[in-house]
């Protein structure tokens, strides 16, 4: 019963696995944001990133 | 005057025949007729010789073990596996293993026209219990009983403690005989020997709660404890099986892999330098890029960054925004690269290009914007922008191979750990590690 479970779900891992790469699944983040004014392409600075206040790491040992 | 009811053909029913026991004189039932060589007198415990018509005495004990009441009263009827049986005897018998001694009842189950079988309850572990047909062949470590191959679980000598009912044999209260269990689970191959006679039975493990259906008793049976010797493994599947799939799996993974990198497209869209540099940068440091298009189906975008940085660091925060339908992807990325030296030697931290990939990015034409900052010690630095369609993302066969991986593992640990402990009851025990006492002197 295990192996015909095991068989259905790894069916289902390789398929879902399909699909994502078919419909460019990633593993990184990114923020989506709807309506972005047109206005946007002529003025860059009136958009606002929401990584905008992003702490800034100084690096180093 | 006929009743109406039709003769009664075939062989004519049995019917129990009342004795009287010839020490106390208490009623004594027989239920298998011509199968029971011997009959317990349940009121003064004579052991009566069923065969004889005035019920020879053969043995009587002592009631020590008033409170061995059997779980199936006898007498009671019920259907075991399609068949219909009578409780006619029961026996506790005890083995004595390293000073413990260990306690299972056996029941004797009759029915007229198929005979006598068995059931043995341990700690809640039944099992259905008959004579074998054939002799099974046997050696030290195994057994070979219908094409199917026993393994050798435990020897030992069992004692009769505690008779009840009419047995098919002399049994007899101290009666002790070498009993050798082999396993295949769920069947287990006994043989008993009792001086020069051996006996072979061939058992099969049964759930308390089908007994209890099959005999209508009340209540819950008793709580199956531990792991018995051929009780089904809960997961009773092909371990190598299991790799097999996996492999299988894996195999098809590699597979898609391969069919999936080489059918993405991985198409440059733009390329670009640009330099931060802070004197120029006196108002707004956001700009946008050239627009590029972005064809075919919905897929991945992936986005490097390279700046040559040196104990430095520079941050860009980046929108992929669609010129045509206002949709954005936001994200930030930050570029660092430091070394040096120290006690431990030299080290290095971060690296000069970083990447990353922009799930489900439909068709259309897009710009990116990107702000920049820098180090403050950073006075102006180059970095290039690289933009590539559709390109595979492999940590999904990572994810994916962890997945197939994690029930074939988890089912094998548990599959171990059961037969470990249905192992660490026999003659062969696995090796067991060091316990560790801590008798540091």
């Amino acid at each position: 019963m295990f192996r015909k479970l095991y068989l259905l779900y790894g069916a289902l891992v390789l398929s879902t696995a399909a699909f994502g790469q078919y419909r460019g699944w990633s593993l990184d983040t990114v923020n989506q944001v709807k309506n972005v004014p047109k206005s946007v392409r002529d003025n860059p600075g009136s958009y606002r990133s929401v990584y905008g206040f992003y702490h800034h790491y100084t690096g180093g040992k | 005057m006929s009743t109406g009811a039709p003769p009664l053909s075939g062989p004519p029913k049995p019917q129990a025949r009342a004795l009287n026991c010839p020490k106390c004189g208490a009623a004594i039932t027989l239920r298998s007729f011509g199968q029971a060589v011997t009959v317990v007198c349940s009121s003064c415990r004579c052991i009566l010789d069923a065969k004889d018509p005035n019920l020879a005495i053969l043995q009587q004990f002592e009631i020590k073990t008033s409170d061995v009441k059997p779980l199936i009263p006898l007498g009671t009827r019920g259907k075991l596996r399609g068949t219909d049986y009578e409780v006619t005897g029961f026996q506790r018998r005890s083995v004595m293993v390293d000073g413990i001694t260990y306690y299972w009842h056996e029941y004797v189950l009759f029915n007229p026209y198929k005979g006598i079988r068995y059931l043995s309850e341990y700690n809640g572990h039944w099992n259905d219990i008959s004579i074998c047909k054939t002799l099974p062949s046997a050696d030290g470590g195994g057994a070979t009983y219908l094409g199917e191959a026993y393994k050798h679980f435990q020897s030992a000598d069992a004692n009769t403690d505690f008779v009840l009912g009419e047995f098919p044999w002399q049994v007899r209260v101290g009666e002790k005989a070498g009993v050798t269990d082999y396993v295949h689970p769920p069947r287990v191959l006994s043989s008993e020997k009792l001086e020069k006679e051996v006996t072979w039975s061939i058992g099969e493990y049964m759930y308390g709660r089908e007994i209890w259906d099959s005999f209508k008793l009340p209540g819950d049976p008793p709580e199956a404890m531990g792991v018995y010797e051929n009780q089904p493994s809960p997961v009773a599947t092909n371990v190598t099986g299991m790799w097999v799939a996996f492999a299988a799996f894996a195999v098809f993974l590699l597979l898609l892999m391969g069919v999936f990198d080489m059918r993405a497209k991985k198409e440059p869209v733009l390329q670009q330098t640009y330099r931060f540099d802070r004197a120029e940068v006196k108002g707004e440091p956001s700009f946008v890029s050239d627009e590029f298009a972005l064809t075919g189906r919905t897929s991945t975008v992936e986005v490097k960054t390279f700046a040559p940085v040196s104990n430095h660091w520079i941050y860009l925060n980046y929108a992929l925004i669609n010129q045509d339908t206002g949709q954005a992807w936001d994200f930030g990325r930050e570029v660092s690269y430091y070394y040096g030296h120290d006690s431990d030697g030299s080290w290095t931290e971060g690296k000069q290009n970083d990447t990353v990939v922009i799930p489900s990015v439909p068709a259309g034409h897009y710009y990116l914007r990107i702000e920049p900052e820098a180090d403050p010690s950073l006075p102006s630095i180059p970095y290039t922008v690289e933009i590539i369609r559709d390109v595979p993302v492999f940590g999904i066969y990572g994810i994916a191979f962890l997945a197939l991986l994690v029930p074939v593992v988890i089912i094998c640990f548990r599959a171990y750990t059961f037969e470990r402990s249905r192992w660490s009851e026999s003659d062969h025990p696995p090796v067991q590690l060091s316990s560790g006492s801590g008798d540091d002197e």
